[in-house]
């Protein structure tokens, strides 16, 4: 059967096959890693923990629209909303006149009531050759200032968490829909046929939960792996299934032959299809897996030096430290999409209250594994084809909630990128003088959507997807392409 | 910034530059105001009053010179070309004429009229444009002034996509597949007729023989008999009836079977469970909110017990969409119209309005494709871009909904619950009212045990404030939380407050209070061991004058908080902020010790298991009428903040059967009028995408493979003939399922074989369009788990009754994401929670549809996650545990064990050559697990057995349907 190329043509061989493929996709779609079969017959199945075989599956790497920027993607997704006000986005005025009204109007709906405006308890610094301002809760992350592409005026629509959170990771707040994870790897395959394209490291099952990296009406091999959840430590965070508890790897493969040889026999009962087929390189997938999945989560293979560096030796750091470096380990091994989520059980950075508490917490837990994050990617020359995206699925309000807390604020805010094609030190776009909307070079959700997909390498009108009689994108109707940040 | 001063700079000079000709260009503005609506004209008006021309030029040159640039810089991006936003063209005349989805972009003469000027002006916020950020005040004015000027325009070339793209005419519809009348076939004449069992048989033999090919043989006994087990039960054939039914040589025998199983109770697990897909079915709200419907399960028991009863699927229709306004509506009734509520909503969307809107458009999208094939969402936002479905068609829809009420009175924080009809009889409401205050003391019980330690620490905290601002003065602030630790133990000091401690002093550097702190830190030539002791001795002598002070304080005046003296106070307050620099972690697992942890979690576990366990109101989720409106307006591109022309309740045009129309009750919503029209046999669709529904729940695809799409991008029929006359039938039969059941499964294509030794059609037709031989089916996720039980003896066939262990409306997830949902069960997969957001693992493995949207045809992928699950989870190896153990113990004779596992697991006996490879792989595991143990492993051969089961639960022939 003719799959998909990976030649210098793909792109052409690609529009002719395309409704060839989504149908297949669609009924039967055989990933992730769907092997080459004669390949694999042609080896002695005892043999095939390390067999190497070609790939030509909807999953094996695709040569996207674009030049691409960046390969690879990592999203430091931090739950909750936090303060562009108290972080990356200072605001003279907003110190100067706190605790007066908001001198404009709020927007028509506000998740709580407002008061007055409340001033950042942080003190903000210029740093590094670019004298980007950073608050005093980032001082790691700070001395990394040169490579941040800070992006102050990303907007969305949803003032609710649940909304925003699937508004910003699937492009809608009404409906199920692919998550961006999944677009990437139905548009870019994946350069690892052993381990998931697609790894969410302790994501929220909360607030939109499995949609945020569900694969919807996209083929099963696009959605998200989870590994553990935000209510395990990620030294507990394993993908299930992966281990047996019962039998030896031994006799596990023996028990593998023994199916792989019922299945023959089937085959030829059954007829050639390509399903049974795909069903059975699965199996030598999936045994495969349990080896190299543990293997990339090993981090006692990590030195004690790089260990610190992500905070690993301090309690404080050391959950979102080694979720950092379980990130960096996939993605040195060919993972497309990889994210990690900041939560909490209990706060997140959800500080309708007590901003000043919940904020030193959270940015403690997260600024030194951040910097040592992004020291390694460059050290180890990752950080220019990986695009490091920060953020929470909103900001804050510069107006008060209470006393001493901030209510949710789509309606301007900041997250951050950097490497990937992007340029550091760069700051694109502006709140107004309060910080309450965005104002200046509006990045709406679907414009950072879009803007991702171009670092890399997808035309975000261009990667659409066939279901229910129309035509699908991860940027609906919308989206622009930010080419101010790239380099 | 400096960009946009150098803007500011050249639209200055250039609108000092055009001073000479501002007074042409006023003069001009009378004459086209006059001419009114130039924009929407030919574009000629200008130039029609003789002797204006200079004037005329004038106003070109000024659009060439302001106008356009302006036009290209700031709007051509998404405003020209073939794909425009808003469906509005600025890059031509006619594009600027035409306006947008909204309407009219500028009104001549009118700024304050014009939606383009008031797009710009950036006061709405609903709508501005550039999305980007707003334009300088110089260019806005430009636009006003163009737009007074009455809109001049020298631009005379057409563009591509100045006229926009529409759907099919409603005219041109009426003749698509789909919307004409059922038509009544006549059942054509074939060669080979002695194949022909039924009508069905002659439709397709046609096709077959018209490409010179012939169907498949029939299949064998066993493989029939498989095949029809699991369509119509979901469960694979016992020994004992594969027995019988292999004894039975009467003609009729494979109609006794299927009569059956139609009678078995399973039937409806298996069918209701189809329709459960179609009915995006789950036990939670999922989205934003994943509260629990904890009365979902009454609507999944309607509709097994419909499919049971074999309940006329017009009824069933009506029941759904309107079962509490049908005479003599009753408790079953609405239930049904849970249907409408099953929905997954943004429960917490603050904007209300948008909430009911975007409900309103879920339940069209889903009454849409589940029962008449269209795709009805589609037509919220602009008319349907490939179907004859209307803007108007959908608001007229929309008003019969929005005269529905669909939520209740009642909401959980900002979360809004949905409506539901209560049963409770006044004791069983008392009974609950107690219940509720039990569980109201148990979460206080929780929450203030929380509040009360977290108060003691506070208290202790304080009293030791100058040994925390001694000890922290040990360390600096990017100290781990270990080193801070080894400080503060020592001095019983709570590490994670003293660490938060030194960040505060940190970020207060230049707080009065703390001045001292960072004086004596900082204090050259002075030992750390001194520092420490001076800022010990004046931080205790400070707080101890505080304490003194408010002591006096309070022997004025008992309530007294705040002390007089400015220094006191300001120390005072640092030391009472829960917030302050001594405060505790809000999160109990970092300020509680073991002790008080346990109990607070024990205290949490308790109120949230006595919440789960403690009985619901008896009440169903359904909807009721609301406050009827007689319209609704178009909402301009699906925003409910932008209204259009009024639009009064009716039914899409295209799908009208009479041009006489109906009159809708003034004190109702109109749906039951809705649904007995949708339910009417003069309906183009009904009758057709429900034998399609039946037919592809058969055969693996249906004769119309998008089940849910019968518009122009859905697929076309592969037997349209076939696809009426089928339609009729069942509307002949009085809508009865099982009638259409017994029709199809008696048919010779029902009972082909899955292959065919023809391979010139097998290339000429792979897809098995033209059906000529059974196609292969992967077992869907539910028959996969309970054939595995099943097999093993495990499967608990109860039917009925609440599942989900949570009470009504608790959440399943808060923000803390543990997952308190179990799966262990051993009942059928019907029963088992269908949680929205984190759906059960195998389930989503093996491709159960997402319980958001209507699905009728379930893809059948193949992922290495699915191998995992067969290699390594409890389910599977339980399972094959407990069929070892009954081999085992059923006989001594190891052949006869294979053969009892080969013919549970695949309905068939085992060749020999499996027969001897099953036994060589079991003595080889029992002998590898003796060698390799240190003792003797006395259940090794019962392991090995197990792992031979497992394999066949894992094989292609288990989950492969021939």
């Amino acid at each position: 059967m003719a799959e998909i190329t990976t030649s210098k043509n793909a792109a052409a061989v690609e529009e002719t096959l395309l409704p060839q493929r989504r149908r297949l996709l669609k009924s039967a779609a055989v990933g992730f890693g769907h092997l080459a079969f004669g390949a694999l017959l042609a080896q002695d199945a005892g043999a095939a923990e390390t067999s190497v075989v070609a790939v030509d599956g909807p999953v094996a790497p695709k040569q996207p629209h674009l030049p691409a920027r960046a390969k690879r993607i990592v999203f430091l997704f931090m739950k909750g909303g936090p303060s562009h006000v108290d972080t990356f986005d200072p605001k003279p005025l907003l110190d100067r006149d706190s605790g007066k009204p908001l001198p404009f109007d709020l927007p028509r709906v506000t998740f709580a009531k407002q008061g007055n405006l409340l001033r950042s308890p942080w003190k903000f610094k210029q740093h590094g050759e670019s004298g980007l301002p950073v608050s005093a809760l980032f001082p790691n992350v700070a001395k990394h200032v040169d490579d941040l592409c800070i992006l102050r005026s990303v907007h969305g629509t949803n003032p609710a968490h649940g909304g925003a959170l699937l508004k910003l990771h699937t492009g809608s707040d009404q409906f199920v829909r692919p998550s961006m994870g999944s677009w990437l790897v139905y548009g870019l395959g994946t350069e690892n046929q052993n381990l998931p394209a697609f790894v969410t490291i302790c994501p929220t099952l909360a607030h939109g939960g499995v949609n945020n990296w569900g694969s919807a009406f996209l083929p099963a091999h696009c959605q998200g792996t989870p590994i553990g959840n935000a209510s395990l430590a990620s030294s507990a965070a394993q993908v299930k299934h992966i281990r047996n508890s019962r039998l030896s790897s031994r006799q596990q493969r023996k028990q593998l032959d023994l199916i792989a040889a019922m299945n023959r026999d089937h085959l030829k009962i059954a007829g050639s299809d390509q399903a049974l087929e795909g069903r059975l390189s699965s199996f030598e997938l999936a045994f495969r897996m349990q080896s190299t999945m543990p293997e990339a989560q090993d981090l006692s293979e990590e030195t004690d030096a790089t260990q610190k560096q992500y905070g690993i030796d301090d309690p404080v750091t050391q959950d979102f430290g080694r979720q950092c470096l379980l990130a960096r380990r996939f993605l040195e091994r060919g993972v497309r999409f990889v994210q990690v989520t900041h939560s909490d059980s209990e706060v997140q950075w959800d500080q309708h209250g007590n901003l000043y508490q919940g904020h030193t917490k959270n940015a403690s837990e997260v600024d030194k594994p951040i910097a040592g994050f992004l020291q390694d990617l460059k050290d180890r020359d990752l950080l220019k084809d990986t695009l490091v995206l920060w953020g929470g699925e909103f900001g804050r309000t510069p107006t008060a909630q209470g006393t001493n807390g901030r209510d949710h604020n789509p309606h301007g805010f900041t997250m951050w990128m950097a490497g990937g094609g992007t340029k550091g030190g760069y700051a694109y776009g502006a709140t107004d003088e309060y910080g309450y909307y965005a104002a200046e070079n509006k990045m709406h959700v679907h414009d950072l959507h879009a803007t991702i997909l171009h670092l890399l390498g997808l035309d975000h009108e261009r990667l659409t997807y066939r279901y229910a009689g129309r035509d699908f994108r991860l940027t609906d109707v919308a989206g622009h392409v930010a080419k101010d940040i790239m380099t | 910034m400096s960009h946009r001063h150098d803007h500011y700079e050249v639209e200055s000079s250039r609108r000092l530059s055009l001073g000479p000709r501002f007074f042409l260009a006023v003069a001009a503005v009378v004459c086209v105001v006059t001419f009114g609506e130039v924009a929407r004209g030919d574009g000629q008006p200008a130039a029609s009053a003789a002797g204006q021309s200079d004037k005329e030029s004038a106003l070109l040159e000024f659009f060439e010179k302001d106008v356009r640039p302006l036009l290209l810089r700031h709007c051509y991006e998404c405003h020209s070309g073939g794909d425009v936003d808003g469906g509005l063209n600025l890059d031509s005349k006619v594009g600027v004429a035409n306006g947008g989805d909204s309407g009219v972009a500028v009104v001549a003469g009118e700024p304050d009229k014009s939606l383009l000027i008031e797009a710009v002006r950036y006061q709405n916020r609903d709508l501005q444009m550039p999305p980007k950020g707003r334009m300088s005040d110089t260019e806005i004015a430009i636009l006003e002034k163009w737009v007074r000027l009455g809109v001049p325009d020298s631009r005379t070339e057409a563009q591509p996509g100045a006229v926009r793209p529409t759907g099919m005419s409603i005219e041109e519809g009426r003749d698509f597949w789909s919307f004409r009348p059922v038509a009544d076939p006549t059942v054509p004449d074939v060669q080979k007729a002695d194949w022909v069992q039924t009508p069905i048989d002659a439709f397709v033999l046609a096709r077959l023989e018209e490409r010179k090919t012939r169907p498949a043989e029939r299949a064998d006994k066993r493989t029939l008999l498989r095949r029809v087990t699991f369509d119509l039960i979901g469960l694979p054939p016992t020994p004992e009836e594969i027995a019988a039914f292999l004894a039975d040589e009467s003609t009729d025998a494979f109609e006794k079977v299927v009569e059956r199983l139609l009678e078995s109770p399973q039937y409806g697990v298996r069918w209701g469970r189809h329709w459960l897909d179609v009915a995006r079915y789950a036990d939670s709200n999922g989205l934003d909110e994943n509260l629990a419907f904890g009365n979902a399960w009454r609507y999944r028991d309607y509709v097994v017990d419909s499919f049971n009863d074999d309940k006329p699927f017009d009824r069933f229709l009506i029941e759904q969409l309107a079962g509490d306004l049908v005479p003599g509506a009753n408790r079953e009734t609405k239930t049904a119209t849970g249907f409408l509520v099953l929905g997954a909503k943004v429960l917490a969307e603050p904007d209300k309005e948008k909430l009911f809107m975007d409900t309103i458009d879920e339940q069209l999208d889903t009454v849409g494709k589940a029962f008449l094939g269209m795709t009805i969402g589609c037509v919220r936002c602009h008319d349907h871009k490939f179907d004859p479905l209307k803007q108007t068609d959908y608001y007229a829809l929309a008003a019969i909904f929005k005269s529905t009420s669909t939520f209740g009175d009642t909401q959980t924080g900002v979360i809004k619950h949905w409506h539901e009809y209560s049963f409770a009889t006044e004791e069983e409401l008392a009974e609950l009212k107690k219940v509720d205050a039990e569980l109201a003391k148990l979460n206080s019980a929780a929450s203030s045990f929380k509040s009360k330690a977290t108060a003691k620490l506070r208290d202790d905290a304080r009293e030791k404030a100058a040994l925390y601002l001694m000890a922290a003065a040990d360390f600096s602030p990017d100290a781990s939380l270990t080193e801070v630790a080894a400080i503060a133990e020592p001095l019983k000091l709570h590490p994670r407050i003293l660490h938060h401690c030194r960040l505060h002093l940190q970020y207060h550097a230049d707080d009065p209070v703390f001045a001292k702190w960072h004086e004596f830190r900082n204090a050259a030539g002075v030992t750390s061991d001194e520092a420490a002791k001076q800022i010990e001795a004046h931080y205790r002598l400070l707080f101890e004058k505080v304490e003194a002070a408010l002591a006096e304080a309070r022997q004025k005046d008992a309530k007294a908080t705040k002390l007089d003296d400015k220094i006191l106070e300001a120390a005072r307050a640092a030391l009472h902020d829960p917030s302050g620099f001594l405060a505790v972690p809000p999160k109990p697992e970092f300020a509680f010790d073991e002790t008080t942890l346990a109990e607070y979690y024990r205290l949490m576990e308790e109120a949230r298991l006595a919440e789960s366990n403690a009985p619901d109101e008896p009440s169903v989720m359904g909807v009721a009428d609301g406050t009827v409106l007689s319209s609704l307006p178009i909402h301009i591109r699906g925003s409910h903040r932008n209204f259009g022309e009024p639009v009064k309740r009716e039914f899409p045009e295209v799908m009208r059967t009479s041009t006489v129309r109906p009159v809708l009750p003034k004190n109702q919503s109109g749906r039951l009028e809705l649904a007995r029209w949708m339910a009417s046999t003069q309906h183009p669709l009904t009758a057709r995408v429900f034998v399609n529904r039946v037919w592809r729940w058969h055969f693996g695809t249906g004769i119309v493979s998008s089940t849910e799409n019968f518009g122009r991008l859905g697929d076309r029929p592969s037997h349209p003939k076939l696809l009426d006359w089928l339609a009729r039938r069942f509307m002949e039969s009085g809508w009865s399922t099982k009638e259409l059941h017994r029709l199809i499964l008696s048919s010779s294509v029902y009972q082909m074989s899955s292959s065919n030794p023809d391979e010139t059609i097998a290339e000429a037709d792979p897809e098995n369009r033209l059906l000529w031989k059974f196609g292969l089916q992967r077992l869907e996720a539910e028959q996969i788990r309970d054939s595995i039980l099943a097999v093993s003896g495990r499967l608990n066939p109860e039917l009925g009754g609440k599942t989900i262990p949570l009470r009504n409306r608790q959440f399943v997830f808060n923000h803390t994401s543990v997952d308190h949902t179990k799966y262990d069960s051993l009942r059928r997969s019907l029963y088992l929670p269908v949680i929205r957001n984190n759906v059960y693992s195998l389930f989503s493995q093996f491709d159960f549809p997402d319980p958001t949207m209507p699905t009728g045809s379930r893809n059948a992928t193949v992922v290495a996650p699915q191998a995992l699950l067969m290699m390594n989870s409890g389910l599977v190896m339980d399972s094959a545990d407990h069929l070892a153990s009954l081999l085992m113990r059923e006989t001594l004779d190891t052949s006869r064990r294979v053969e009892i596992a080969y013919e549970r697991a695949f309905g068939r006996l085992p060749s020999e050559s499996e027969s001897k490879r099953s036994l060589a792989f079991i003595s080889e595991l029992t002998s590898a697990a003796l060698t390799d143990a240190a003792s003797v492993d006395a259940k090794a051969e019962q392991n090995a057995w197990s792992m031979f089961c497992q394999s066949l639960f894992a094989s292609n022939e288990f989950i492969y349907l021939r």
